[in-house]
């Protein structure tokens, strides 16, 4: 591994101000996740609607991602795949980046997203700006969070 | 002619005593770390954060347009590194952060002022009603 030899000692060690960050995102989204498996958003009124919807009355590629984290958090994968299938798609992602940056705040050299084919990345921008469009087309009703 | 094949065989050459000959390989050669900076591909060292994940998750859950300028400068970043480009990674990093962070703060700040709007309007309505 000559890569590892042309960096500083530093770079193998733990990175302790990386350490409270990373808590502090684990410790939000598990609020969050706990929040939103207790207050169910499917019912009115206990969430805001979401101001670019109330706006524009089109569905954003984030729409029902509140619905479908509450049924993931119940186990009901079926239901959270017909708010937000992205948005389902999207969490063992998070989940991942998750554990990487808690392993790079405990000094370990986990793959980095920068190291991902750059063609993945803009895949990943088609796929959300062809979600967002088609969700709002009338035959594409699978994709929409109604 | 015929008496050369009896002559006896000449002496082996003495063993070289030092510099000639099959000595240690010249120092530096062989195979050692390609050039930094090479023509082509990523360069070595650590390459810039993309903020990928700051990305995906305030065009997910902010349900902002901001996140997806912040997916592009994530994409620009990788693509630039695997030219080359470092000085156009780092910047699109820079830039990546930046989107992500104002994704953030216009969502909180959105959804606080809506908030606000939605309390007042409870309230408006309950006087009256």
């Amino acid at each position: 591994m000559s890569l590892l030899q042309h960096l500083p000692a530093s770079r193998l060690r733990p990175r302790r101000r990386e350490v409270l960050p990373t808590a502090a995102v684990t410790a939000a989204a598990a609020g969050a996740a706990t929040v939103l498996a207790t207050v169910d958003p499917n019912q009115a009124g206990h969430y805001p609607g979401c101001p670019f919807l109330l706006v524009s009355g089109l569905y954003c590629p984030g729409c029902g991602s509140l619905r479908a984290v509450h049924d993931l958090m119940h186990a009901d994968i079926a239901d959270a795949l017909a708010r937000n299938p992205l948005a389902v798609v999207a969490v063992p992602f998070l989940l991942c980046a998750l554990g990487a940056a808690w392993a790079r705040a405990l000094g370990r050299r986990p793959p980095s997203t920068t190291s991902v084919p750059a063609p993945v990345l803009w895949g990943v921008l088609v796929v959300v700006l062809a979600f967002g469009v088609l969700r709002n087309v009338p035959g594409w009703s699978w994709l929409s969070p109604a | 002619m015929s008496d050369q094949g009896s002559m006896p065989p000449p002496p082996p050459p003495p063993p070289p005593s030092g510099g000639g000959g099959y000595g240690a390989p010249p120092p530096g050669g062989g195979y050692g770390p390609p050039p930094p900076g090479g023509g082509y591909g990523a360069p070595q060292g650590a390459p810039p954060p993309n903020h990928l994940v700051w990305a995906i998750l305030t065009t997910l859950f902010c349900c902002l347009p901001f996140g997806i300028v912040s997916i592009v400068f994530a994409a620009q970043v990788n693509s630039k590194w695997a030219a080359g480009d470092v000085a156009g990674a780092h910047e699109s990093s820079q830039k990546a952060r930046r989107w992500a962070m104002v994704s953030a703060i216009v969502g909180i700040v959105v959804i606080g002022l809506y908030l606000v709007v939605v309390l007042i309007g409870g309230l408006a309505s309950n006087s009256t009603a």
